[in-house]
């Protein structure tokens, strides 16, 4: 149990300071920005309770805005993310279910199926956060593909992460 | 209560989303001028557009007291209206020319009673001796003959209407100057007869009569009406009726012309008679 706990805070506290430090100094033409603190939602067990994984986005969120200065912005799409992720799971759940491993990882349930989740909740976050951050339907094409374009860059990384995480 | 007790508790995931997006919505609102901007704009461009609507439809409620206060408003100004042309009237009256020789003086004034159903019909106006109207002034209403004033009081005075068949107007046909004498026959308030036109002048119909000018109350010239039908009868004189151009059923604002000659043409026929 304490196991656990200091194994998701150290991946918490490493993948805060990666999107801090490096990500958000990503400036590519103000359409890539890729938030791979989102693997964190990700990565967390599949048995986590929902009410729990609400408070850890919501925290996750917080914690975000406080190092961009964007206060509610990246807390609303990652409880957003949190929120949407136990049913992503129940869609995706394979024909033996999950109980055979916790861990949402690459490496037990695949590389097809890691993307497709990966790709859901990113896609749902990016589109929450990006349309929260310009707050208006005028350029809404725009907004699009800075969406689709983050989202691209964000699901890369997330996978290269994991695959650094399990893949070895 | 145990019911909405199971249900939070089904749905707790759900509940604790909607606080947490309440919260995140609350700080991003608070936090950021621009999303607060927007925010604060959109809900007044919502409650701007009813507010519309409820002050468009307490308008339509409130029309009547707007009418009350437009007619109120209206009566003050005709009040200061009435005040003003009142202080133009006593530069009328109280001119007594006598470098000019003036023989007419004109005066004006509003007809407080009326009456026009009657064979003997009189109105009264209100203005009377200390206003300088006199008896045998000669009245009309839009520059037409109306009637001749028979009695002053201070204030008021009464005037034998031209709807008075005891009423003798001398008038003649513009059109040839044959003149005759203008009478009511009490049947018609739009309709007179023009007696002694003798029947060898031609007549038409459409051809106007005015005031002769002979009696000494009316100036000539002044308009009475136009004939609307005539026909020959036995004797030597036309039956002419006369279309009269005052309308008495709605006299309101008069003139009044004194006639300043008139004691002195009088005196002078009088003494060869």
């Amino acid at each position: 149990m304490i196991n656990s706990i200091l194994r998701y805070g150290l991946i918490f506290v490493l993948l805060i300071l990666l999107q801090v430090l490096l990500f958000n100094n990503i400036q590519f033409s103000g359409y890539v920005n890729p938030y791979v603190y989102l693997m964190f939602i990700l990565v967390l067990p599949i048995e986590i309770s929902p009410w729990l994984l609400l408070l850890t986005a919501f925290f996750t969120g917080l914690i975000m805005d406080l190092f961009t200065g964007t206060p509610g912005m990246h807390t609303s799409a990652t409880v957003l993310a949190g929120f949407v992720r136990p049913w992503v799971l129940r869609i995706l759940a394979p024909r033996d279910g999950y109980e055979a491993n916790p861990d949402p990882s690459m490496q037990i349930y695949g590389f097809k199926w890691f993307f497709i989740y990966t790709l859901a909740i990113v896609l749902v976050h990016h589109t929450a956060l990006f349309f929260l951050e310009v707050f208006r339907f005028a350029d809404f094409m725009r907004t699009l593909l800075r969406v689709l374009l983050s989202s691209l860059f964000s699901i890369a990384f997330i996978l290269l992460l994991e695959y650094i995480r399990k893949g070895k | 209560m145990r019911n909405l007790l199971n249900f939070i508790v089904k749905y707790n995931s759900l509940f604790i989303f909607l606080i947490l997006e309440g919260i995140a919505f609350y700080l991003l609102s608070t936090g950021n001028n621009y999303h607060n901007t927007r925010i604060v704009k959109g809900i007044r461009g919502i409650t701007r557009g009813i507010e519309e609507r409820v002050s468009n439809a307490t308008a339509y409620f409130h029309l009547r007291e707007i009418g009350k206060n437009l007619a109120e408003e209206n009566t003050l100004l005709k009040n200061r209206i009435e005040r003003l042309e009142k202080k133009d009237d006593h530069l009328f009256f109280s001119v007594i020319d006598s470098v000019y020789q003036q023989q007419y003086i004109w005066s004006s004034a509003e007809v407080v009673n009326n009456s026009v159903n009657r064979q003997k019909n009189f109105f009264t106006l209100n203005k009377g001796k200390l206003q300088g109207l006199a008896v045998d002034m000669a009245v009309t209403s839009d520059n037409s003959a109306a009637g001749v004033i028979i009695g002053c009081s201070d204030n008021y005075s009464i005037v034998m209407s031209l709807l008075n068949i005891d009423f003798r107007l001398s008038s003649r046909i513009k059109s040839n100057g044959y003149f005759g004498s203008l009478s009511w026959d009490g049947r018609d308030v739009k309709h007179a007869a023009l007696n002694e036109i003798p029947q060898h002048v031609s007549v038409s119909i459409g051809d106007t009569v005015e005031t002769s000018g002979f009696s000494a109350i009316f100036p000539e010239g002044i308009m009475v009406g136009i004939i609307s039908d005539f026909e020959m009868t036995g004797s030597d004189f036309y039956k002419i009726e006369v279309l009269l151009k005052a309308d008495f059923r709605k006299l309101q604002f008069v003139n009044v012309i004194g006639n300043m000659h008139k004691a002195e043409q009088l005196e002078l026929e009088k003494s060869y008679q």
